[in-house]
């Protein structure tokens, strides 16, 4: 290629590249890089699911029960699509059966996907954080 | 320090070669490390599926069986990519397979930014003559004689967007957070909020972040030199001792954000982001250096038997 391409492909790779700022779309492989970028005040919403007993004690459930990943952001970020998107009940099911096939017999058997605002620094600290709770989809497991 | 060059950069054919190398064996490795998170979107919920990027015109996820054959070809088109193996076929495969398959990984409602780099790279990668040498191809048959900027353009364009993606994280920060980004307790928060986000998940979070968040003074030159080391990418750009002190800033900013907030950036903290800065084909020479300095270490048949009974270090 000569330096005249050379030149083109450069600049059209940089024009790629400076579109999705132009455009403030993000997308994938070409970005506007959003990750952390946010102001962030100490009182944020975390969407989760939990187990819960007959005296309404929460039991956590780990990553892989929730998502089906070891990846936290991968785990957290498709539980707040699949709330934005109304398909918490969908997601409640499927998290249901995979703690169906993890869980003891004496373990909790309702699961809740919840909105928790908590404010994030006693979280951090292991304080008194939770300041709020929106439950979006309750399920049984075994029932579906 | 020298000047920018990108358009006319030149270099030997052994700095592209490696630059295939580092990408395909990262890739790779990546691919198989994450298998199963690959393998698990044969199960995901229809409803769930937001296509991005070159799936947007897909209306619903692919068959089970296409996914199952996306992996296994981006696997075996990368191995043969990275080998140099029929590479104008298999290099522009593995790059199509690699953004095909982390797109669709990506389309179900959390993209990952620190894919972005790699499958960029392992375009660029694709589309050039990176196997005219340390290549498969160039053992069965030596390859064309070419212009020394046919190897270096394609590392040079790959250093441009290695700055410009740092820069852009810099311009985003100072777009959607202000200067109340560096100067308020923002960073704090997003640290405090990680090791909260892994405390509800079920995950562990990072002790070192617990330790720190009730200290927000702490924070605030953190955030400004992440800020400042985003902005200031396309120094690295010049080469010599500016470029590896701006590597080492941004090396150390990533080994920051996983002590404090156990999220990892493999491609640079594993250094293969920053490859297109440096003379690869040095990387040749390591092997051999190494070697000596074995062979050099290890006392002889003779010096051994006089030694005293420790082993030597």
């Amino acid at each position: 290629m000569d330096r005249r391409g050379r030149t083109l492909v450069t600049a059209a790779a940089v024009g790629a590249l400076v579109a999705p700022v132009a455009l403030d779309a993000d997308g994938f492989p070409l970005s506007t890089y959003p990750m952390y970028s946010q102001v962030r005040t100490t009182e944020v919403g975390f969407a989760t699911a939990h187990a819960i007993d007959d005296a309404a004690r929460t039991r956590r459930l780990s990553l892989e029960v929730i998502g089906a990943s070891d990846d936290p952001l991968i785990v957290a970020g498709e539980l707040r699509a699949a709330i934005r998107a109304g398909r918490a009940a969908d997601r409640c099911r499927e998290i249901a059966d995979r703690w169906h096939d993890e869980r003891a017999p004496d373990d909790p058997d309702v699961i809740e996907v919840v909105t928790e605002l908590h404010d994030v620094v006693r979280l951090a600290t292991g304080g008194d954080s939770l300041l709020e709770r929106t439950v979006h989809a309750r399920c049984t497991v075994g029932a579906s | 320090m020298g000047r920018v060059a990108v358009v006319g950069a030149t270099a030997p054919p052994e700095r592209l070669a490696m630059f295939r190398i580092l990408t395909g064996l990262f890739a790779i490795g990546y691919l198989a490390v994450r298998l199963p998170v690959f393998l698990a979107l044969r199960d995901r919920d229809a409803a769930g599926f937001e296509p991005v990027g070159v799936l947007t015109p897909l209306t619903g996820p692919l068959p089970d069986g296409a996914v199952l054959g996306l992996i296994a070809a981006t696997l075996a088109a990368g191995i043969a990519s990275t080998l140099g193996w029929r590479f104008a076929a298999t290099g522009p495969a593995f790059a199509a397979g690699l953004l095909v398959l982390t797109t669709y990984r990506g389309s179900w409602g959390q993209l990952l930014h620190f894919e972005n780099l790699m499958v960029l790279y392992v375009v660029v990668a694709a589309l050039t003559p990176a196997a005219d040498a340390w290549s498969l191809d160039a053992r069965r048959r030596p390859a064309p004689r070419r212009d020394p900027t046919a190897y270096g353009w394609p590392l040079g364009l790959a250093g441009l967007i290695l700055v410009l993606t740092y820069l852009i994280a810099g311009i985003a920060k100072l777009r959607y957070g202000g200067l109340d980004w560096m100067f308020g307790d923002t960073l704090r928060n997003h640290v405090a909020y990680s090791a909260g986000r892994l405390e509800l998940l079920g995950g562990r979070p990072s002790p070192v972040a617990s330790g720190l968040v009730e200290h927000v003074w702490i924070f605030t030159p953190m955030a400004v030199a992440a800020v400042v080391i985003e902005c200031s990418a396309p120094v690295a750009l010049l080469g010599g001792r500016i470029r590896t002190a701006w590597v080492a800033a941004a090396w150390t900013m990533h080994a920051g954000i996983f002590a404090l907030m156990l999220v990892g950036f493999p491609y640079p903290l594993f250094l293969v982001a920053f490859a297109p800065l440096y003379r690869l084909e040095r990387l040749a020479e390591l092997g051999p250096a190494l070697r000596r300095t074995g062979r050099a270490a290890r006392p002889t048949r003779s010096e051994s038997s006089a030694a005293s009974p420790s082993p030597p270090a």
